[in-house]
Formats: structure tokens, sequence, C-alpha cells
């Protein structure tokens, strides 16, 4: 009962935290419908090929994109717990009977928020251009993708913790994200590429999201594809939520 | 299980000791610290920067694990019941710990509710502090917006919100102009009359003096000098008279020497045109020394006497000066061969 309460009370702060800069929310729906502008004509391009069957690029390309956003969403939590440090309030928060863990579920909520809304409204205008989805899968892969903004959220959060340089943390995320975004085949699937491309991807956590996603969106729920995905994402959201908890009992200037 | 009708110690501390790892090399902080602070006294932590104070108080405010040593705050047991520890105290930081975006009154809200106060009881709280603290004209607008001065009072009424029985402050005044830092003085011991144990660490001498009822003065991790800042000041160094007689300097070490055999005369310096006494007392000495000069027609140009500071006590315990410690830390040696005898901080009118 007080964990829920104090969960709330930290999501409830974030939230009119970001509310209050409608830059993020401008900024977390127009990159998704630019990739959709820009990127869907390419694709299509290059449709009719091996792995991507013609007719049917949204279908490939929008769980991507939402996979995208879902990782975008969580890994900027980083920063501002480093704002944070520096400014003495995650020192003044530790020194309240506060949960830690609901310290950090406040901001994961928050992000998985703001990962959730813009989702939806792809969705929505994505199915005005022929992208067909199935409606039990669209809501199975969006929970799935909402475990995956947790992960990367919690973990933006401890590696801001530890780091606690913007500098350092911005040089960690931005060298994950290429190659984790490309080897889980999010902008294009990855059995266009070569065979030692697709070894390498099974290497990346997020590879199993993006597969299972995109087996969701197409109404395949019951498979070994999903189940490995979900397995995989709440697994690697479990480690990531006990780790960002385990740094805040620690942070420190 | 604290006896009824004697209330425990504020702070107890025993053998406290904790070692950081600066680049492969354990370097201790805190080197054994033994403290007690009673209930309902304002007590300094007086030391130069790097002197280990901050990391004792985030010791005593759980937000650091000791490595060896005993610490109970407010009758908890630091390290086997943080939660205990926290639900009694208030912290106040040396970096702050206002929420920029938030506003004021948010920041208050939210602190209420995490110490489990009901939303009114919470509401009713933080109303009465911004009225307390002088905080109502500008309460709903975010903390980002405020002043050095608006912001650290802010901090403060975060700190007591809900009305911990100690209250922890780490450099509270630094970066305060000398009209925000007296009201803070102020405002703190209003809330000492209240009944809250105030716990601050500083490293303004004149702050140590005039705010706590007892002190502390650490310096490399351990605790040198400790009780009232009368008591320490009067222990550790007499008053100090400055003369300058209306005569050739080279004829003042004579004078010097005679000066010298005077009963209350400790000690006696000439330096440049003046001759600084060293007296058990000042009033007293005073006299003896004015008679001695009239009884040999040599008249005065300047005379004052100055009451001790904690620099003095600091001095005659380290030999350095707390003001050059602090810019000097790593060469202490320096320090400690320039001026002796800095008084002068208090001439009395």
């Amino acid at each position: 009962m007080t964990f829920a309460l104090q969960a709330s009370l930290f999501f409830r702060r974030k939230l009119l935290e970001t509310l209050r800069q409608p830059v993020w929310i401008v900024t977390g729906l127009s990159t998704p419908l630019l990739y959709l502008a820009l990127f869907e004509p390419l694709l299509k391009s290059v449709a009719g090929g091996a792995g991507l069957p013609p007719g049917q690029v949204l279908d490939v390309f929008v769980p991507g994109i939402l996979a995208l956003m879902a990782f975008g969403a969580g890994m900027g939590a980083g920063w501002v717990v480093i704002w944070e440090m520096d400014s003495g309030v995650i020192e003044r928060l530790r020194v309240t009977p506060a949960s830690r863990f609901a310290l950090l579920l406040g901001t994961v909520l928050r992000d998985v928020v703001m990962f959730a809304v813009p989702a939806v409204a792809v969705i929505a205008i994505a199915i005005g251009f022929g992208f067909h989805a199935h409606w039990g899968g669209l809501a199975l892969m969006l929970l799935l993708l909402a475990a995956l903004t947790a992960s990367c959220s919690a973990t933006s959060s401890a590696l801001g913790i530890s780091l606690k340089q913007i500098g350092s943390l911005a040089a960690v995320v931005t060298g994950v994200q290429l190659p984790l975004t490309l080897l889980s085949g999010i902008l294009l699937p990855l059995s266009l590429g070569p065979g030692w491309l697709r070894v390498l991807g099974h290497f990346n956590p997020m590879y199993y999201a993006v597969q299972a996603a995109r087996d969701l969106t197409a109404g395949a729920i019951a498979t070994a594809t999903v189940g490995i995905g979900f397995l995989v994402t709440v697994a690697i959201a479990v480690l990531a939520l006990w780790w960002g908890t385990r740094s805040y009992h620690k942070a420190m200037v | 299980m604290p006896v009824i009708g004697s209330p425990p110690d504020a702070v107890r501390t025993s053998g406290l000791r904790k070692a950081f790892r600066v680049k492969n090399r354990a370097v201790e902080a805190v080197s054994g610290i033994d403290l007690t602070v009673a209930a309902g006294q304002i007590f300094g932590f007086l030391g130069p920067n790097g002197a280990g104070k901050t990391t004792t108080l985030r010791i005593l405010t759980t937000l650091l694990p000791a490595d060896a040593g005993e610490a109970f705050v407010a009758g908890a047991d630091v390290r086997r019941s943080p939660l205990q520890v926290r639900r009694r105290i208030g912290y106040v930081g040396q970096l702050g710990g206002a929420d920029a975006p938030a506003t004021g009154r948010e920041n208050l809200l939210l602190q209420g509710r995490l110490y489990g106060l009901g939303a009114a009881e919470t509401a009713r709280r933080a109303a009465e502090l911004t009225e307390a603290l002088d905080l109502g004209a500008f309460a709903d607008r975010p903390a980002r917006s405020y002043s050095g001065g608006q912001r650290r009072r802010l901090e403060v009424a975060l700190g007591i919100m809900h009305r911990p029985r100690v209250l922890f402050l780490d450099e509270p005044t630094t970066g305060l102009d000398p009209q925000n830092r007296a009201n803070l003085w102020d405002q703190l011991r209003e809330l000492r009359r209240t009944g809250t144990t105030i716990f601050l660490t500083t490293h303004y001498l004149d702050e140590a003096d005039q705010l706590s009822d007892r002190l502390a003065i650490i310096d490399h991790g351990r605790v040198i000098a400790e009780g009232t800042p009368a008591g320490l000041k009067r222990r550790y160094s007499g008053d100090t008279i400055d003369i300058t007689p209306s005569l050739p300097s080279a004829s003042l070490p004579s004078l010097e020497h005679d000066l010298a055999s005077d009963p209350f005369v400790r000690a006696a310096r000439t330096s440049g045109d003046s001759i600084r006494l060293s007296v058990t007392d000042a009033t007293q000495a005073m006299a003896a020394v004015f008679s001695l000069l009239a009884g040999r027609g040599i008249g005065i140009r300047a005379a004052s006497f100055a009451q001790p500071s904690l620099d003095d006590v600091f001095l005659r315990e380290t030999g350095r000066s707390l003001r050059d410690a602090g810019a000097a830390a790593g060469h202490d040696a320096a320090a400690s061969t320039g001026e002796n005898a800095s008084t002068g901080e208090k001439v009395p009118a």
C-alpha cells in the first residue's frame, strides 16, 4: 500500500515534469511519423526481395518503428538522473523513508506512458496508410514493447548513476544504440542480411522482442518466436529493474 | 530501550571509520569519530574542506555505510535500522535537493507524503512552512526560478516538513549573502526552541561560534576538540592585547622584555611597531600594562584587545590556521609557517 502510494507519487512527479516540457511530446510523436513518411517510400522500392514481400512493407516496418520508439522512450532516463544527482534531489529522496524501487518505478512508468501514447497514435496513422494489424496481437505487442521501454529506462538510470557524467552516458548510449537497433532488425529485417549478421543478431536481446513483435502484429500469437520474445524481454526487464534499484540504493555524487 | 524520562542522545557514535579508494589507494576520510550530541541543542561540526565532515554526515543520515564503528541517531541504529533513522531525521544536503522543475509547494507536498503524512495534513504543514519561511509569494512558481536564498529556505522547509527529531544540515549557509545567512541562523534557533536537535557542518568560524551550543572541531577525519564555543576558547588560549607605544622601534625589545615579566602576561612578541601580548585576562592585564607605560612616561598611539577565536583553537591543535587549511589542503606545512596568533576577529566596542 505504502509502496503503491510512493510509486504513484513519483510517477505523478515525473509525468508533470514531462507535460511541462511540451517539446518532448512533440518530438516523441514527430520522429516516428517522420520515419513513416521518409523511410517507408525507400523500403517500398526495395520490396519484393527475399525477406520483404511486396505490398506488406508497412506490416514489417511498423513493428520496427514501434520497437525503436520503445527503445528511445526509455533511454533518456539517465540524463535526468545525472542532473538530479548533481542538484542533490536523489540524495534528498534517499534520506526519506521512500522505497528506492518506487523511486525508479516513477520514471519507468512515465517512460512507458511516453512510449505507449505516441505508439497508439502511430498505429492509428499507419492503419490509415494500409497497415494490417491483428488487434489481439497488437495489444500483446504493446505490452511486450512496454517491457522493453521499462528495461531501457531502468538501464539508462542505472548507467547514469554509475557513470555520473552526461558525456560518458551519451557516449555509451549512442555507442550501443546503432548495433542494438541494427542487429535487432528494427529498420530492415535481418533475414535480408548474410548469415553472419543473422548469427550476431541472436546475441542481441532486442532481436527477440522485434521478431516477436512482427509475429504478433501479423496475428501469429501462439508461436515459439513470441514465447521466446516475451521470455527474453521480461527476463531483461527484471534484471534491469533490479540493477536500477540497486543503483539508487548506492547513488552518490 | 531508552529510559523513560531521559531522552536518548540525538546522535551517538563510537569509532566511526570510512575509507574511499582514490586511484587504487585507500584514503581514510573518517578515522575513528566518537561523538555525543544531546537532544535539543545546535551542534556544530567545524573543520576545513576535506576534513571528513560531509562523510560523517552521510554516514549519520544513512546515505553511506561506515566501514567500522557504531552510530545511533534519534535512538535508532544507523546500520541495523536505517528506515527508523530516516523516519526520524531531516536532511538538508550541500547540493540542496530542491526539485527544480516542480514548484515549491509541489516539492513540499511530495516530501510530506513520502514521510507518510496524509494529504490534508501535508497541505496544512506545507502552508504553515511557506508562511514561516517566507516562501508564500512564489510557492507556486517552479523552484528553478528561485534566488539562492529562496531556494535554501525551500530546502530547509523540505528538511523539516515531517517535524524530524534531528535535522542535519551540510554547510547550510555556503553561498548565501550576509542577510540570508542571518535569517537562516534565526530560523535554526527558532527550530531549536521548538525542540529539534540541529546538527550542522560548517567551515565558517563565526557560524560555529555564534550558532552552536556545542561543537566539535574535525581535521583529517578526527575530532581534535569538543566543547562549548566559549569553553574551547578559554581552554585553549587567552586574550590578546596589541599595543603600539610612541617609541622608536629600536627600544621596543627592552619594553617587550619588561612587559613579559608582568604576572598577567603569558607571552610577548614584537611585530613591526607594535607589541602583541598573550594574556590570561585582558581587562586586568590592560590596566597593568597602561600603568607600566604611564609610569615611564611612554605614550600610546594605539591599543586594542581581542578575545580568542576558534581559529586559535584549531591552530593550537593542528599548527595550521583554519582559514589556510581549506585552501592549503595537501600542503599543510606551508600554512603553519606563516602568521601565528591571528586573532582580532572580534574586537569589542
